[in-house]
């Protein structure tokens, strides 16, 4: 059951959520990234909780576009954290531990969806209140479009819904490129195959979402 | 070249997509939590997948970045199998040249066939009612087989079957490779 709700508007500006910029991979604190992965390799959970909220986050954001299920998305990067704090020995600084991290929770999501097969169901978080100006939006359902008459709730459903038609590995690159804006050789690296690869699957999806969704599309 | 910027545009509503607030607050703390309840990350199905499965997902995972890989394992499997095959059909084929040769390899099938007992023996050589004619016709490969049918029908059954005491002799069959 597609459970969707209006755009909620905050009472107060202060309250509403900044402008999400594409997230990017972000710059490495490498060292101190590797003395919070040394001690929490020792056991020390608190230094393990320090890297888990630097990115929960994109974690989060990586698995729901994948399953466009809130609960789900939850649960699995869950998941994803605990499996990596176990398997903290067997990392071995090769990569660094976000793209690491990013790797484990992205198996552990392919391995769900692949289980789920076709008994997928949306959940779809809500659309926050600066939607209604982002320009790119605000272009995408003014007059010219030819479904003016569409909201973005029903974007956001037949977006969603156009998702879970691509296979795991393409829906995976429009995520990781398109939506959270990492570059190609990051995802090359996330995905463990070579940025042609990358590059032909991306191509891919964006021809099959462009046909899926061609009626809300110039 | 595909213009996408109309999707990329639409792409950008997914960033807007977000939990319900102070989500974040509380994850963090639940991870530990489970960690500390002795959690592992894993489902019954996915643990099993991933110490059993580890070696399948690599080898899958290893075909599907690579299907030129695949091609050529499949290629080899099937060579295996034809390989296997062609061996086999040849081993048959020199075992029934033997018999025409008088080598020592010719005294193995009838010596084969005399250790057991005439009962046995009695099931593995019956032979189906062929008329000379129609055995001649048939028998255009030279197999083993056909030669037994020959010899049957050149000589009785229990002279093939050797019981226990007697001695092998190797038998002239005649033998066409051509089939002629």
């Amino acid at each position: 059951m597609i459970m969707t709700e209006p755009i909620r508007r905050k009472a107060e500006k202060e309250q509403a959520a900044p402008k999400p910029a594409p997230v990017e991979a972000p710059e490495p604190k490498l060292e101190d990234e590797m003395v919070l992965v040394g001690r929490a390799r020792q056991g020390d959970l608190q230094a393990y909780d320090d890297l888990v909220k630097r990115y929960q986050e994109r974690i989060y954001a990586t698995v729901y576009h994948m399953t466009s299920n809130h609960e789900d998305a939850n649960d699995l990067a869950q998941e994803a954290f605990i499996k990596a704090f176990h398997a903290l020995k067997s990392f071995k600084g090769g990569s660094s531990f976000y793209t690491w991290v990013y790797r484990i929770a992205v198996n552990k999501t392919i391995n769900f969806l692949k289980q789920r097969k076709n008994k997928a169901h949306m959940s779809l978080d809500d659309i926050d209140f600066n939607a209604e100006h982002d320009p790119d939006l605000v272009a995408l359902v003014s007059e010219k479009t030819p479904r003016r008459e569409v909201g973005l709730g029903e974007l956001q459903e037949k977006l969603n819904g156009a998702m879970q038609k691509l296979s795991e590995p393409h829906r995976l690159v429009v995520t990781l490129h398109d939506v959270q804006g990492l570059s190609h050789e990051e995802i090359a690296k996330i995905m463990d195959c070579n940025i042609g690869t990358v590059r032909s699957r991306l191509f891919y999806a964006r021809q099959q979402l462009q046909a899926y969704l061609s009626d809300y599309l110039k | 070249m595909e213009n996408f910027e109309q999707l990329r545009k639409l792409l950008t509503l997914k960033r807007h997509e977000q939990p319900p607030p102070g989500y974040f607050h509380n994850f963090s703390r639940e991870v530990i939590v489970r960690i500390k309840a002795g959690e592992s990350g894993e489902t019954a199905v996915s643990a099993w997948w991933a110490w059993e499965g580890s070696w399948l997902q690599r080898v899958w995972g290893a075909f599907e970045a690579r299907p030129v890989v695949a091609g050529a394992f499949g290629v080899a499997v099937c060579g295996f199998f034809v390989a296997g095959a062609l061996i086999s059909t040849d081993s048959l084929e020199a075992g029934s040249f033997a018999v025409t040769t008088g080598e020592p390899q010719a005294a193995t099938m009838p010596t084969q066939l005399a250790v057991s007992t005439p009962s046995e023996h009695v099931a593995e050589v019956a032979l189906p009612n062929m008329t000379p004619a129609a055995a001649a016709a048939s028998s255009t490969d030279g197999s083993l087989f056909q030669q037994l049918q020959q010899m049957q029908q050149q000589r009785p059954v229990s002279s093939l079957v050797g019981y226990e005491g007697a001695q092998p002799t190797p038998q002239n069959v005649l033998f066409s490779p051509s089939g002629k």
